[in-house]
């Protein structure tokens, strides 16, 4: 556990913290967000009346037209104009993206961000002059990946602007090779939030990112990020089983998205096979220079660097013949692919790399894998992780020469390896649980439960349950992949849903006081359901909460069938059913009273939260009238009269198998209710319409191999 | 007894070959692709399963004699469908094909390649038709089914194969009873080879998919072949001298592979590096008009010359028989036991796919060398024009 300046104590350090910005805890403490986005603007480009520019160089490619439109949508509100610099036969990258744009904020919302950027070209060599009407304060630079032209353009606008904050997007160069710092974003650019920064100490240019509700994550200064070397590492590890067993890639890509989650071929060929075997090559190369053979590229894949071929067969030769693999085969092709991995995992620890939440945030948010690597080092545990990467050298034996830190994985049992996605703090009075995954998984389970026992022991009696105000920017539900095994077999639905609801009951049983906090875009399903359980339910106003199962269908498993009816007037239990079974989402503002107990403004909403959790104005809730709703335990009568009175689309299989479960569950005790949801829930997940619904289908698109 | 052989330098790696199933036509979802590509992919398929990584190879001779889609790429194309770009050349003699493409990948090696892949393939299901200006004819257009059209007629002598064995059979005044008890006892072979497991070795079971990447089927048998009997053999009609639908094999899909190196590369890439393959003559000629099935006895006689070998000096003898007439002419012309041949199948039993016939004869051959602690394996066959081919080589260090 760590002591932080503020005295909070912690479980581990809040990723927040590596930003500069506190904790969560702070937060709700202070009653308001550690910097706003017009303090964040105004450092960056100067206040209202003297505002500058954000300029965009290289704008015309991929990452800079993507980042012109994120970052132009964003920064347009506050006035700051967007400069997309780029070289006068560029193709018209930033065009292409208006479509997008209007879907996003519709024609006249588009129009206004298009019109706030200002496009110019130049020679490469020297600024243009018009370049000075717009007062440029923050260069975001997304040039090609060579190192010499980075630092001219670098010295050509320091010349000119000697104050200009200057990020890199670079894929691999570290900053103390380019001389400035580096925000390196995600594919895809336009809508990917997470950028990894480079940066000698906390400054406003990640503080800006965070405030304008991006996720900058700090990572340390090497050559390729923990991006790269996840993505890249992976990529490369698929070509080389190639290159040892001849699978083709479209089928080794199935198999990586069925062991990993990426399919990192498809991925290539998605972005654009050329830029993208550049930029892998051009990372590979760089690790492979510094760390040896486990990233050295491959002759493939140089191929590709130089031809911009695909990696997936073109149309008109749509694979014949199919890969079936024997046990054995298939043994090892895991050990080609999970070794690299935990390898890698060794080095990001060795080199501490980054926060090991934001290390495993990365693979997951940014590179598709179902488990970050550190969480897959993390499952192995430390000698299975050893093995892991035993058995990949005996196959690739070249790889052990170098970035092989067996040593470093002993950390995979320190509580900061631990708790990777659910940290717990408190002041000695009040604590804080807070989510860095937006969707429940058994990883988040165990980690949610070591929380509670962790604030208990240290005598915690009052809780609030939140977002990690960094990483997790919604609550999206339960991770569906945890699903697909109950597909098949009704007793593993039935493990899934009761011990996922007694972790929840937790937040109720456990603490005196529980308050959940909820903001962002949206709060559904087992998220929902899980903060349900606490004592109160504050929200930011506009946050979506809702529950789709229905759409899936499912049957909402973490006790959403019951436990919101007991603690909502019969006249409600109406706006419940129709929650539950319209699968549609509610604005946090109109599901007060009913669902949840308060929404307002941010600020507002985090003093009611910190007003609530410590009790500074009473254990009741007397807070802006709010007051604790009872938890009724007994059997609860007349549901299905009110279950008829809502408007609901007409059932099929998911709408009935939810309400039967309403009146079953809501029949039953409290004490019993969990087991009655549990196996209503379970009874459900190996029907035809749930496998053949959108689990059923997600399944099958990532086991199909 | 040793020879010089003719090639010094090339070696065929034991045990890192394969084959499909052979189907026959239009009995499989081989029916259905375009071979080429589908030979390219297997081939990747089977060196996997041989675990030799196709990074390893340098050139690649393609052989197969029926028109295929975008045939005018050739080798380069099949190398792309197994992931790799190297050159490589086209080999197509009828049905020596198979066998002279492995002597061309032989050459290649002696000329200084490190490892060359022979993939042959052929489908015979579906095959295309040739439209051809021909402005003798009074249509002014001819249109040729490439398989069945070309098997009935030789333009060279104006008859069709099942004559030239009708002819053979008649000059060799055989006996329609030894050519039934004959192709019985192929069959017998066959499936006796079959049951032993013994072309486990040799065959790969391939899943095939559809443009929706699902499975339209499994080759995973010589789908077509027949359990014969005596009566049934005897009770079919003779659609000419010795020849029935029992005593002649049938149209088939499929395709083959295997490696040539030297014998440094063999070692590497071979699961039993002490297994020793060389390549030691070859015997190329063309008997008269109308009478191909003499001509595998007369290319084994030249070759036998050449070397100086007789039948006895031979482990392995295994060819390519379209019809049980064949190997009664050429017992008769050699004065062998037709029951030494072909002891793990044939041709007239598993089908003739013409491309990859004589690779598989070969890979078959080959195996049950090894399975004899080695000696000598003579491989030949007939080919449309009369042709005949014949090729020896090789097995030392061998036995189970």
């Amino acid at each position: 556990m760590t002591e932080t300046p503020t005295n909070i104590t912690s479980l581990r350090p809040s990723t927040l913290s590596t930003l500069g910005l506190g904790s969560p805890l702070d937060i709700f403490r202070r009653g308001r967000r550690p910097v706003t986005a017009e303090e964040a603007v105004t450092a960056v480009f100067g206040p209202p009346e003297h505002r500058g520019s954000l300029v965009i160089s290289g704008a015309s490619g991929i990452v800079g037209a993507g980042k012109t439109m994120q970052l132009g949508s964003r920064l347009e509100p506050f006035g700051v104009r967007v400069v997309a610099l780029d070289m006068p036969g560029a193709p018209d990258g930033i065009g292409r993206q208006y479509p997008g744009l209007v879907r996003a904020f519709g024609r006249e919302g588009a129009d206004r961000v298009m019109s706030n950027i200002t496009r110019l070209t130049y020679d490469g060599k020297s600024l243009p002059p018009q370049l000075a009407d717009f007062d440029p304060r923050f260069l975001l630079e997304a040039i090609p990946e060579i190192l010499p032209i980075k630092r001219a353009h670098y010295e050509a606008f320091r010349a000119e602007y000697p104050d200009i904050e200057i990020r890199s997007v670079t894929s691999g160069f570290p900053a103390r090779e380019l001389g400035v710092g580096v925000a390196h974003p995600a594919f895809p650019h336009e809508i990917n939030k997470m950028w990894e920064t480079v940066e000698a100490e906390p400054s406003h240019i990640p503080q800006l990112l965070w405030a304008l509700g991006l996720v900058p994550v700090p990572v340390a200064d090497h050559w390729s990020f923990v991006l790269d070397v996840i993505f890249c590492g992976v990529t490369q590890a698929a070509i080389r089983y190639h290159r040892a067993s001849n699978m083709p890639y479209w089928k080794i890509d199935k198999w990586v998205r069925k062991i990993l989650g990426p399919n990192p071929f498809r991925a290539h060929d998605a972005i654009g096979a050329k830029g993208a075997n550049f930029l892998t090559w051009s990372c590979l190369h760089h690790l492979g220079e510094q760390y040896g053979e486990l990233f050295e590229p491959t002759p493939e894949l140089i191929e590709r660097k130089d031809s911009g071929q695909t990696w997936y067969p073109p149309n008109h030769f749509r694979p014949l013949v199919d890969w079936e693999l024997t046990e054995a085969e298939e043994a090892e092709l895991r050990q080609w692919l999970i070794g690299p991995m935990v390898q890698m995992a060794s080095l990001l620890l060795e080199e501490e790399r980054a926060h090991p939440s934001i290390a495993n945030a990365i693979g997951e948010t940014c590179a598709q894998l179902r488990h970050g690597v550190l969480a897959l080092a993390r499952d192995l545990g430390v000698e299975g992780s050893r093995k892991a990467v035993t058995d990949y050298h005996r196959h690739h034996p070249e790889a052990a020469r170098g970035a092989w830190f067996p040593d470093a994985l002993e950390v995979l049992n320190e509580v900061g390896l631990q708790q990777l996605y659910v940290n717990a703090e408190h002041d000695g009075r009040v604590g804080s649980i807070t989510l860095s995954r937006e969707s429940y998984n058994w990883d988040v389970d165990a980690e949610l439960n070591r929380a509670i026992d962790w604030l208990r022991s240290e005598g915690i009696e009052r809780v609030i349950v939140s977002g990690d105000f960094h990483l997790a920017t919604q609550l999206v539900g339960a991770d569906t992949a945890e699903f697909f095994p109950a597909l098949d077999e009704e007793e593993e639905g039935y493990r899934v849903s009761s011990a996922w609801s007694k972790t929840a009951r937790r937040l109720h049983d456990d603490f005196a006081t529980s308050v959940a906090f909820l903001d962002g875009k949206r709060c559904l399903g087992g998220m929902l359901e899980m903060v349900l359980h606490c004592h109160f339910v504050v929200a930011e106003s506009n946050v979506g909460l809702g529950f789709p199962e229905v759409t899936l269908p499912v049957v909402p498993g973490m006790e959403g069938c019951h436990w919101p009816f007991r603690r909502a007037q019969r006249g409600q239990w109406s706006k419940l059913a129709e929650l539950l079974l319209g699968g549609r989402s509610v604005k946090a503002e109109a599901a007060q009273g009913w669902l949840i107990d308060f929404a307002g403004p941010l600020d507002e909403a985090l003093r009611v939260v910190w007003a609530l959790a410590s009790g500074d104005t009473g254990d009741q809730g007397e807070v802006q009238g709010i007051e604790r709703r009872p938890l009724f335990e007994g059997p609860l009568e007349g549901v299905a009269a009110e279950l008829d009175k809502a408007e609901t689309p007409q059932m099929v299989a998911g709408g009935v198998a939810i309400r039967d479960t309403v009146l079953a569950a809501t029949a039953a005790s409290l004490g019993e209710a969990l087991e009655v949801q549990s196996r209503h829930s379970a009874r459900f997940m190996p029907s035809a319409a749930c496998r053949k619904g959108v689990v059923g289908q997600a399944r099958d698109r990532v086991e199909r191999v | 007894m040793s020879l010089e052989p003719m090639l010094s330098r090339p070696r065929i790696p034991y045990g890192t070959w394969g084959s499909s199933y052979f189907p026959a036509w239009q009995q499989s979802a081989l029916a259905e692709v375009n071979i080429g590509q589908f030979a390219g992919e297997a081939a990747g398929r089977i060196y996997g399963r041989r675990r030799v990584p196709l990074s390893e190879v340098d050139y690649l001779v393609i052989g197969s004699t029926v028109p295929w889609h975008w045939k005018f790429w050739t080798a380069p194309l099949i190398s792309a469908c197994f992931g790799r770009r190297v050159p490589g050349y086209h080999v197509e003699q009828a049905c020596a094909t198979g066998l002279k493409a492995v002597l061309v990948a032989g050459a290649e090696v002696q000329a200084g390649r490190e490892v060359a892949a022979v993939v042959t393939f052929d489908r015979t299901s579906d095959s295309p038709v040739g439209v051809f200006p021909e402005r003798r004819s009074h249509e002014r257009t001819i249109a040729i089914s490439d398989v069945w059209d070309n098997f009935g007629f030789d333009p060279a002598t104006g008859k069709s194969m099942i004559a030239t064995a009708g002819n053979a059979a008649r000059k060799y005044k055989l006996d329609r009873r030894e050519v039934d008890e004959l192709a019985l006892y192929r069959h017998q072979q066959y499936f006796d080879a079959l049951e032993s497991g013994f072309l486990d070795r040799v065959l790969v079971p391939l899943e095939i998919l559809g443009v929706n990447g699902r499975s339209i089927g499994r080759v995973d048998s010589d789908a077509g072949v027949r359990r014969l009997t005596p009566e049934a053999l005897a009770a079919m009609r003779e659609l000419d001298s010795c020849v029935t639908s029992g005593t002649q094999t049938h149209a088939s899909d499929g395709m083959a592979t295997l490696l040539v190196t030297t014998r440094e590369r063999a070692k590497e890439l071979s699961p039993r590096p002490e297994v020793d393959v060389q390549f030691v003559a070859k015997f190329e000629t063309r008997v008269a008009p109308a009478m191909m099935p003499e001509a595998p006895a007369e290319a084994v006689k030249g070759l036998l010359q050449r070397t100086g070998l007789s039948l006895d000096d031979v482990a392995v003898l295994k060819n390519h028989n379209p019809f049980a007439v064949n190997d009664a002419l050429f017992a008769r012309s050699l004065g062998c036991d037709w029951r030494t041949m072909n002891r793990t199948g044939s041709s007239l039993v598993w089908g003739h796919p013409q491309g990859p016939t004589l690779t598989r004869c070969l890979i078959e051959g080959l195996e049950e060398a090894v399975d004899l602690g080695g000696g000598y394996v003579l491989v030949f066959g007939c080919a449309a024009g009369d042709v005949g081919i014949a090729a020896l080589f090789q097995v030392t260090e061998g036995g189970n």
